[in-house]
This record gives C-alpha cells, structure tokens and sequence, in this order.
C-alpha cells in the first residue's frame, strides 16, 4: 500500500494537484498575513470566502465574464473586511467575535442569500456561470516538476504574484512600513501621526479582497459552482498557514503548500485500503502539529535569548 | 452616588441590548420582504407564530436544552478569555459517547442514562486537555487548533459510524437504536428532563463562576493575564481548569440532546450548537445566570424560522444573518456610545443643579 502511495506522491500529476489545491488556501494566508501583521487577527476569512464564492458565481452568471465574476468576489470581499473593521474599529466588538459573526454568515448565510438572488436551494448547478480559465501551456506537459504547471488556472499565477507583490507591500512601500508600525506598535504609531484606524481599515480592505478572490477559485475552478460548506475549513487553515510563516508572505506560501500538500495525500489516498473519513483527517492534524511545532520553537527561542541575556547580565 | 451609577449603567446596557434585537429584527424584515411573496405571513411566523399553542410554547422550551449548556460552556471559557471553539466538537464527541453507552453498555433504568452523559462528559474534559496544554506548554494558538479538532472529531465520529457501528438494517446511516432504559424520559411532549439538569447547571456554573475561587481566579486571569499571574495565580493551570470545564459542559449538553431526543446516532455533521453557544455567551455577556433567558431567546427564533420555512416561503438559513447581527451589534461595547455619553453628562449635570444651590444655602 505504502509504494503505491509513494508511487502516486512522487509524480507531476501530484505536484499539480497540490498547487490546484493550494492556491484557496495561499490566497487566504496571505490575506491573513496583511491583517495580522496590521496587528487584526482576521478569523472572519472562511466566512469571506464564502461569500466571495457565491458572488462570484452569481456575478458570472448575471454578466457572462469570468473576470467580472472573479473581481467581483474581491470587492464584496473588501465590503465584508470593511464591515468587520467599522465594527471592530468604530463599535468595538471584538475583532474575533466580528470574525465568528462573518463565518456565521459565511455558512447559513450563503445559503440564504443564493435562495435570495437566484431561487436556488443549497447549490448553483442549475445556473449558468463562467468558470476561470486554465492556462495552457502544453510545451510544459512532460518536463518533471515544471508539469505541473502545465494546465493551472490563471487565478494559481496570480496567488504566486501575490506573495511577491505583498513582500513589496509590505516591506517595499510606505503604507506597508504603516502596517507594519500600526501592526508592531499602534501607540507608537499613533504618536507619530498615523491614523492608527485607516491604516487597519486598508490592511482589512485588502484582506478581504485576498480572501475573495480564494472563494472565487473555489466556486469558478476548483468546483463547478457554488455549494454548500464548500470551503470546508479552508479559511481557518490558512490562519495557521499564516502563523507557521510568521506572519511573512514567504513563509505563508511554504506553510500553505505544505497544507496543500497534505490534503493533496489525502485525495491520493482515498482509493487505497485505509478508510476515507481518517485520511480526511490529515490536513487538520498536520496543521495542529505544525502549528504545536512552530510554537514551541518559538518559546525555546524567546527562552534561549534570556538565557544568553541572563548570562552576559552576570558575566558583566 | 455609586448605586445611581450603576442603576445608569444597567439601564444604558439594557437599552442597547433592545436596541441591537431591534435592528437585527429589522434586518431580517427587510430581507422577508425582499425575498418573500407573503411577507406578512413571514414575518407573523417568524416573530408570534412560537407563541401560537401548548405544543409550539413546550419545543421552544425542548430547544433550549442544548442552548443552555453550551452557552454555560463557552461562558466559561470566555470569562478567562479563551477563546476555545471545540464546544462544537465537544457536542459531537459527547454525544456520540453517551449513545454507543446506551447502545453497548446494558444497565438497570435511571443509571443508565445518568453513566451514559457521564461518559459523555469525562471524554470531552479529558479531549480540551488537548488544545489547552498545546496551548500552556507548547504557545500553540487555541482559536487554530480548535477550529481544526472540530474538523478532526467530526470525520473520526464519521468513521467509526460508517464503519464500526452502523445499523445495516436501515436506509440511511445511523447507529442501532439505544437501549430502552437508557432515554432521558420527557416531561412533556418532546421535551426532556434534560432541561431541570440544563437548569441545575446554570444554578450550578453559576455559583461557580461568582462564589468560588476557583471561578475568582477564572474571572481575573480574563481581565489581566499579567496581573494575575503577577499576583499569585497558577494562569496555566486556571486556562486548562476553564477549557476542560468547557468541554465538560458541552459534552454534557451533547449527550443530554442525544438521549432525551433521538433514539439513534445519526449526525454526519457537526451540529451547530456550539456556535450557538457562543451567541449565547455574548447575549448573556459571559454571565451564566443571563443563560436561561438569552437560550429561550434564540430557541424562540429558531422556532419562528422554522415555523416561517414551512408556513411561508423563507428559507430556515436566515435564522444564521439575524444571529450575526444580533452578535455584531451586541458585543459592540461603543455602539450608541454617544448617546451613552448623553445620558451620563444630562445626569452629572442634574445632580451639578442639585448641589449648587444646597451649597449656596449653606
């Protein structure tokens, strides 16, 4: 059984897979990323991207164009960052409970508002929607490892350029050299003259955005329209993406792919003899692992580094 | 002077948590007659139609049941500031574990039920040691690993359901039936004895919370983890202590559902009721004696939105929009701050009037 899954692991078709599946959850971790480092912890990202896999859907159909589709889950993305922020900013409901109530609309919600725009219950089969093209480029089919770029969606290409362009924004660019005070030091920030709330408003509005435009690829490439509970956790797991990286868009893509990998070896496995409902399991426990193992390299860092101050303290 | 303080302060809070039903209300008003034929009809299901007999008025009542344990649950954990979402996973676990007891495990009628909710309740203490101690010893993020042992728990139940335990017999998927002496009998209708012990529970949670040092120290470590610690506390010990009481609570409320209601195990999902919970725990603002009234609140809305899917044409899915925005708008601390603001310089400035003129006189 072992060789046949390592058989089935060490191939292009596998490698393709991972980067198909990875690319919701790289969208998300780095959404993630923007508002953590903004110092919001955004655990509304599920709820986002469910709805940005609705509307994408929805908005598809009404307009015949995928791109319109696809920008528009942005938008309503940056719409429901924006909410969570005037909440969170302006009416002080705690950032993580604005985030449970987004999840909440995410879930039930979707549904709700599918019924509402288009008669249908539970799932989009029955409208026409666009889907996000793939880019093919067959004079990459056969080559290792580059195969698998073969026959991604353009939206994959766009979540790569993304950890690229938030590096800039981030490290490259006077509003992210804002996100990151706002996020390190809001009172520090403030005393310079930064609007502390602005600053948290764009980092959400750009995190939901990111977010969007994951729960468009799920709804317009991953899947064939919208369904119920279709991002299945996803949202919650690029939060730990986000942590493993800490809390840098390099970092957030390997930790993603790493995710993505490990669901990956879950659908690998569902033709072999262990039982469907325990590999299912996997991505979860490697994301707690993940993040138990980061964690505590961290305490034994931050331990070591007192340790060493203690000691010169002494010796001095 | 302080008693008239806090007399402002109770009235403000009591205003603002109208004023949130309110405008939750009026969202869903607004979406009844956006999407509705007969909004009329909807909106007379959803708000009065729980009201309309003995039967409607008892399963309102047999829909609190696992409200209010779960709501105790995250109202604990919340009080120390833990933000663990496994009370979900925890319903899931506990009641599955009480009813493979009352399947598997043959005992005399009254024991059986009260063994099975206690196995029920002991797993799902001993699963929060999980993401407690990741989260004591190793730093690991409660919020992240709870979210992912919902997940966890859901597909192991599912597995050891499809492939251990199921009734062959039957359709759909689902357990054998529980054993006879195993049911928590119903006081009426549908509704089981499980709300006197979701009830003693709140008596219970409650002293707990606010007559116990234990539940001191739970409520300190949530208004400052430093300072606590600074003062004495064993933190560490205080967050696993409020976790595995959460879970505790959960899996009780699971397991009380399981055996007062069905007579199978047939959840392939997870259920939904921890997250209730957690609206729970904000209506009450994390006191365990507001429970009782904040779970009869939701149970009633449910019941309309259901009411309102069969007898109207909305679907049940927007009871989840009015809960958000209830959620949104009650743990806003500053929402009618201005007003708040109003209210408190109109009263310094009565009592200002007052005085001046005493002071003059003397």
């Amino acid at each position: 059984m072992f060789e046949q899954i390592a058989s089935s692991v060490f191939t292009t078709a596998f490698l393709a897979s991972v980067l198909r599946i990875t690319t919701p959850i790289l969208f998300a971790a780095l959404a993630s990323v923007i508002s953590e480092r903004a110092g919001v912890a955004n655990i509304g990202l599920e709820g986002i991207m469910m709805l940005g896999a609705l509307f994408g859907v929805i908005f598809s159909a009404w307009t015949q164009s995928a791109f319109v589709g696809v920008v528009g889950a942005g938008l309503v993305g940056v719409l429901i960052g924006l909410m969570m922020g005037w909440f969170s900013l302006k009416l002080g409901t705690d950032i993580i409970l604005s985030g449970i109530a987004v999840n909440m609309l995410g879930a039930g919600g979707t549904i709700f508002l599918l019924f509402m725009f288009t008669g249908l219950r539970g799932n989009s089969a029955a409208l026409d929607s666009r889907m996000i093209p793939a880019l093919e480029m067959h004079f990459l089919e056969g080559i290792p490892v580059l195969g698998a770029f073969a026959r991604q969606s353009i939206l994959t290409y766009v979540a790569l350029l993304c950890v690229f362009l938030v590096f800039v924004l981030l490290y490259k660019t006077p509003l992210g050299l804002n996100i990151r005070a706002v996020g390190e030091n809001p009172h520090a920030a403030d005393s310079v003259g930064m609007s502390v709330r602005k600053v948290k408003y764009i980092a959400l509005g750009i995190s939901g955005f990111l977010a969007g435009l994951g729960g468009a690829y799920m709804s317009m490439f991953y899947s064939r329209g919208f369904t119920t509970d279709m991002v299945a956790g996803r949202g919650f797991i690029a939060l730990a993406a986000q942590a493993m990286g800490r809390g840098e868009p390099l970092g957030a893509m390997l930790s993603s792919l790493l995710f993505g990998a490990a669901d990956a070896l879950s659908h690998h496995m569902q033709g072999t003899a262990l039982p469907s409902q325990l590999v299912a399991t996997i991505p979860y426990v490697i994301t707690i692992i993940g993040l138990s193992l980061y964690a505590a390299r961290t305490i034994g860092k931050v331990k070591r580094a007192r340790k060493a101050r203690a000691q010169t303290a002494t010796n001095a | 002077m302080i008693n008239s303080d806090r007399l402002l302060e109770l009235k403000f809070s009591v205003l603002r948590g109208l004023a949130a039903i309110f405008v939750s209300i009026s969202v869903a008003a607004i979406l009844i007659f956006i999407i509705s034929d007969q909004p009329g009809n909807a909106l007379f299901q959803l708000l009065l139609s729980p009201l309309g007999n003995e039967r409607q008025m008892w399963n309102i009542l047999e829909r609190m049941i696992p409200f209010l344990f779960t709501g105790l649950a995250v109202c604990v954990m919340f009080s120390a500031k833990q933000f663990n979402l496994a009370a979900e996973g925890s319903v899931m676990l506990g009641a599955f574990m009480a009813a493979m007891t009352a399947i598997y495990v043959p005992m005399p009628p009254i024991i059986h039920p009260i063994v099975s909710i206690l196995v029920g309740v002991i797993t799902c203490g001993l699963l929060m040691l999980i993401p407690a101690l990741l989260h004591t010893k190793l730093g690991a993020n409660v919020l992240v690993s709870t979210l992912m042992l919902n997940f966890i728990i859901q597909f192991c139940v599912q597995f050891v359901l499809v492939n251990i335990v199921a009734d062959r017999s039957q359709g759909a998927l689902m357990t054998y039936q529980f054993l006879e002496t195993a049911g928590i009998p119903a006081i009426r209708f549908n509704t089981s004895y499980g709300l006197v012990l979701g009830l003693a529970m709140v008596v219970v949670v409650s002293l707990f919370i606010y007559r116990t040092r234990w539940g001191y120290a739970i409520r300190m470590v949530g208004l400052n983890k430093e300072f606590s610690a600074y003062s004495g506390l064993k933190v560490a010990g205080i967050i696993i202590l409020c976790q595995v009481i959460g879970g505790m609570l959960a899996g009780m409320g699971g397991a009380v559902e399981m055996l007062g209601f069905f007579d199978r195990f047939r959840w392939r999902l997870l259920p939904g009721y921890g997250w209730n919970g957690i609206t729970i725990a904000i209506l009450a603002k994390n006191n365990p004696a507001l429970v009782p009234f904040a779970a009869f609140f939701l149970a009633y809305l449910s019941r309309g939105a259901v009411n309102m899917t069969i007898h109207a044409d909305v679907p049940f899915e927007m009871m989840d929009i009015i809960q958000a925005v209830i959620f949104l708008f009650f743990a806003a601390e500053k929402f009618l701050a201005g007003y708040r603001q109003k209210m408190v310089v109109k009263k310094a400035k009565r009592e200002l009037g007052e005085d001046l003129p005493a002071k003059k006189g003397g």
